[in-house]
C-alpha cells in the first residue's frame, strides 16, 4: 500500500503549477548523504515506496532512511473510453511535488561507499534525473 | 582555534548588485561583504577556492587583508545557490581574538559504542554540528566525539566533552547519538499503511448535512 494522508479537508484538487527551483527541502539536514532531485515531476506513493524498499534491502538493518518528501496532492484520472464531462474524476493516486533541489531521501549512519550505493538503488526507481549530495559546512 | 589563521586577499568591490556579482563568480571569485564593531559595511570580493576549503576544513576564523589593511574576521554566515549546495555569498564579521562569540561547531564521531553491537541495534546521529560560546581565539576546527566511552543507549550533549574554554549552548539534555534496536519495521509500516485505504475527508459531513438542507427546503 502506498503512501497518502490520513485525513484530508477536501477530496480533490485543482492540478496547480510547478514552476521554478526548490526554495525549502533542498539541503541535506537528517542524514549524511541525500539524493536531490533535478527536475519537477509529481512524485507518486508508489514510486515513493519503492525508493525506500529498494534501499532498505540494500541497507539490511544498517544506517537510518530518510523520506523527506510525502504524497498529499490527490491526482484524479478519468477511467478508459469516458466521454468527457460529467464532473471530475475520482482520485487516482496521490503524489509530492517535486521541484528541481528538492532533497528526496537521507540516509545516515553508513559510511560514503554504502550510502552511495543505496541512493544510487533509490534513484533507478525515480521517474527523475537526480544526484548524490553531502552535508553542508558548519559556520 | 585554528593554530594558523588563514590569510586570504580581499578586494573591494565598487560595483555592487547581482549582474557584478555573476560575473565575479564567472571569474573564480567570491562577493563577500565584512560588517561589525559599528563600522561601515564593506563589500569585498574574495577567491573562492580558498575561502571554501578553509570553511571546509572547519576555519571559522580568517585574516582577510583588504588593500593595505589587515582584519580579522569571522565567517557569520554562509549563502548558498539554487541547487543548496554552491556557496554564492559570504557574510563575514569584524572580531578581535577575545570577545566572546556563539558558532557552530561541526561533530566528528569515532570509535563504535558497545550498545551498537548487539544484534538489530542501529546507530544514529542527531546532532551534527553543536552551538558552542567560546572566545574567538578558542573556537575549535571541530569536536571530536569517542563513541566507545559512550555508557547506555543515549549520549546527550551534557556528556560530550568539550574542549577548554568552550561551552555548549545547546540544551544539554539533547540526544547527540543515540543507539534504537530496529524491530521488523518494513512490516509494521505495511500493517499501518494498509489499515487506511482512503483518507478521512473533513469537509464530507458538512457537504451531506448541507446538501441535506437544501433538499428540506425544496
Amino acid at each position: 500500500m502506498s503512501l497518502m494522508p490520513k485525513r484530508v479537508k477536501y477530496r480533490k484538487q485543482q492540478r496547480g503549477k510547478m514552476k521554478g527551483n526548490a526554495t525549502r527541502g533542498n539541503y541535506v539536514a537528517y542524514g549524511d548523504y541525500g539524493l536531490q532531485a533535478l527536475e519537477t515531476v509529481w512524485l507518486s506513493g508508489r514510486q515513493i515506496e519503492a525508493g525506500r524498499i529498494a534501499a532498505q534491502h540494500f541497507l539490511r538493518r544498517a544506517g537510518k532512511l530518510y523520506i523527506r518528501v510525502f504524497p498529499d496532492k490527490p491526482i484524479s484520472k478519468k477511467p478508459l473510453e469516458t466521454r468527457m464531462g460529467t464532473g471530475k474524476a475520482d482520485v487516482d493516486f496521490w503524489a509530492a511535488r517535486v521541484k528541481p533541489g528538492t532533497m528526496l531521501f537521507e540516509i545516515a549512519g553508513v559510511g560514503e561507499d554504502v550510502a552511495k550505493q543505496a541512493l544510487a538503488r533509490i534513484a533507478y526507481k525515480m521517474p527523475v534525473r537526480c544526484r548524490l549530495v553531502g552535508r553542508r559546512v558548519a559556520v | 582555534m585554528a593554530k594558523n589563521v588563514p590569510v586570504i586577499e580581499a578586494e573591494p568591490r565598487d560595483r555592487i548588485g547581482t549582474r557584478y556579482s555573476k560575473r565575479l563568480r564567472q571569474a573564480g571569485r567570491l562577493p563577500a561583504v565584512i560588517y561589525g564593531h559599528g563600522t561601515q559595511p564593506t563589500s569585498v570580493s574574495l577567491d573562492a577556492k580558498s575561502i571554501i576549503s578553509a570553511v571546509k576544513h572547519g576555519t571559522h576564523v580568517i585574516e582577510l587583508r583588504v588593500g593595505g589593511s589587515s582584519e580579522t574576521c569571522l565567517v557569520k554566515e554562509l549563502q548558498y545557490g539554487w541547487m543548496g549546495d554552491d556557496v554564492i555569498h559570504v557574510d563575514l564579521t569584524r572580531v578581535n581574538l577575545e570577545e566572546t562569540v556563539r558558532v557552530s561547531v561541526a561533530l566528528t564521531f569515532i570509535g563504535q559504542p558497545e550498545a551498537s553491537k548487539r544484534p538489530g541495534a542501529v546507530l544514529t546521529h542527531d546532532v551534527q554540528q553543536l552551538e558552542v560560546e567560546c572566545k574567538v581565539r578558542d573556537i575549535p576546527e571541530g569536536i571530536r566525539i569517542d563513541m566507545s566511552q559512550m555508557e547506555g543507549d543515549v549520549m546527550t550533549v551534557a556528556q560530550v566533552k568539550m574542549p577548554a574554554g568552550v561551552i555548549a549552548v545547546t540544551d544539554p539534555h539533547y540526544a547527540v547519538v543515540r543507539v534504537v534496536t530496529v524491530t521488523e519495521e518494513a512490516e509494521g509500516e505495511a500493517a499501518a499503511t494498509t489499515a487506511a485505504a482512503e483518507p478521512e475527508v473533513l469537509t464530507a459531513k458538512k457537504e451531506a448535512g448541507a446538501e441535506g438542507a437544501a433538499a428540506e427546503k425544496k
